[in-house]
């Protein structure tokens, strides 16, 4: 049954993913750096660039060791009380020592929804959120079924790429806006400047196009991804039907919006925002198609 | 025509040695996973070992005519302190397993045990501890299958011969305990 135990090529490709991500935001900010300098000052080229690296590395390294805080606060995620949550954190461990892993820490997040994500940059440092509304309405193989989703993502390390997508990501969104204010209002210095006009129109074509660019990535990866981890948590409870009896009562209570942000939904084990947009262009493969394929297994 | 030689030679050796390095590896690496493995499963056996005294304690003041329980649960639980090998910690272990179920069965009878929130703490505790007994217990399985896969496979089996690798045991599970599926609902 277990004949792949090690999450060898998942990790192997969620690395490679990790780093053509870094790769191309870390370009991306350096890109901006010149065009800034092109506009203002070209002489001071290199001094632009230069900051652009600094800020890009420190945001590298922010995005890696701080990813995993800055999402869970994002969340509203607060550490699970031990006593309170006993059953919980018995369930977290149980299914850790199931998948080979540390323990990862446990939180809770103040909702009544049924939902739960895992974040982290390794499994020696990762978390595991789940809702208020989880541990109340879901029973013990559901609950275990949950857990162990979220166990190969954090064992197959999608958390790290996840988290640093839904990071790094962030500050692209946020150069474009900053970029389209400050020429906006800022830059009344010289107004027939066409390079203003120019940075103007790069700055909104970021706004623009950054989210769309995101949600074409997290799309073109997320969905396979729930797939796998569906399938890999099945191996670890070896009973599918917890996790898909999860998935059923997800889709039969979730009917409240949560109030999670679009750039942290796509970490979650069932899209907290559904809407309309969001089922065309969904970072998560339908439920029904999830639990049909567990029942089959 | 001589230096091509000399290359093809170091080439050869260099692909050997790599090989040889690498089967050496993943089969060292996996025999240390299942190792640490069991060792996940003891660190769990000794827990429950040691719920086993507190559990005793807060019990015998109900159940006064069950002494043939107690006894049970600790000579199983002396038997574990004792076993050495890995095959007979396995061993005690599903005993004392079989001894708690039955002082379980047994509580069923005294509805003042069972209102007790110490003993509900201590069978939260317990059934938390079988459970992660359990899963402990099947990565150990898991981690059994990929290292005699490795093992028993071509090329893998060729190099364990010469390294003087064997296959490992898998842990058998009483049958007592492979009846009892997760249906606690």
């Amino acid at each position: 049954m277990a004949e792949k135990l090690s999450f060898h090529d998942e990790i192997a490709r969620n690395n490679r993913n990790s780093i053509i991500l870094v790769l191309v935001i870390f370009v991306f900010l350096i890109l901006v750096g010149y065009a800034i300098s092109w506009i203002y000052d070209p002489t001071m080229m290199w001094i632009f660039i230069g900051a652009a690296t600094v800020i890009s590395i420190l945001h590298l390294l922010n995005s890696y060791f701080n990813g995993d805080k800055i999402v869970l606060m994002a969340t509203g995620a607060k550490p699970a009380d031990e006593a309170k949550y006993k059953f919980l954190h018995n369930t977290v461990e149980g299914l850790a020592l199931a998948a080979g892993i540390p323990k990862p820490k446990v939180y809770i997040i103040p909702s009544q929804d049924i939902n739960a994500f895992a974040t982290g940059r390794d499994p020696q440092h990762s978390s595991v959120a789940v809702t208020e509304g989880l541990t109340k309405i879901l029973n013990r193989q559901e609950m275990e079924g949950v857990i162990a989703h979220e166990m190969s993502h954090i064992g197959n390390y999608d958390i790290r790429f996840m988290m640093l997508a839904t990071v790094m990501v962030g500050i692209v969104a946020m150069v474009g806006y900053m970029l389209t204010r400050s020429m906006l209002y800022g830059g009344h210095r010289d107004n027939d400047n066409k390079g203003g006009a120019i940075l103007v129109l790069i700055g909104v074509l970021i706004a623009i196009l950054a989210p769309i660019a995101v949600r074409f990535v997290q799309l073109a990866i997320s969905r396979k991804r729930e797939f796998l981890a569906d399938a890999s948590g099945a191996k670890l409870t070896r009973y599918p039907e917890g996790l898909a009896a999860a998935l059923e009562k997800i889709s039969k209570h979730n009917s409240r919006k949560m109030e999670i942000g679009d750039a942290t939904a796509s970490l979650f084990i069932a899209n907290p925002n559904p809407s309309l947009l969001n089922k065309l262009t969904s970072t998560h493969p339908p439920i029904a198609e999830r639990i049909r394929r567990l029942r089959a297994m | 025509m001589v230096s091509y030689l000399i290359w093809g030679i170091v080439i050869a050796v260099f692909v050997i040695v790599a090989v040889f390095a690498y089967y050496f590896n993943r089969i060292v690496i996996l025999g240390n996973r299942a190792d640490n493995a069991w060792s996940q499963i003891d660190v769990q056996l000794k827990k429950r070992a040691d719920l086993v005294p507190n559990l005793i304690e807060t019990v015998k003041g109900y159940m006064k005519h069950e002494k043939g329980v107690f006894e049970a649960v600790t000579a199983a639980r002396s038997s574990w302190m004792g076993a050495k090998t890995n095959a007979e910690k396995a061993k005690a272990g599903n005993e004392l397993a079989g001894a708690l179920k039955s002082i379980l069965a047994v509580s069923e009878n005294y509805p003042q045990l069972k209102a007790n929130e110490n003993f509900n703490i201590l069978m939260e505790e317990l059934s938390g501890i079988e459970n992660k007994i359990a899963y402990a217990r099947q990565f150990y399985n898991d981690s059994i299958l990929g290292y005699n896969n490795t093992v028993t496979t071509f090329p893998g089996m060729f190099f364990a011969g010469l390294f003087g690798k064997k296959e490992k045991e898998f842990l058998e599970i009483a049958p007592a305990e492979r009846e009892n599926v997760k249906v606690q609902f």
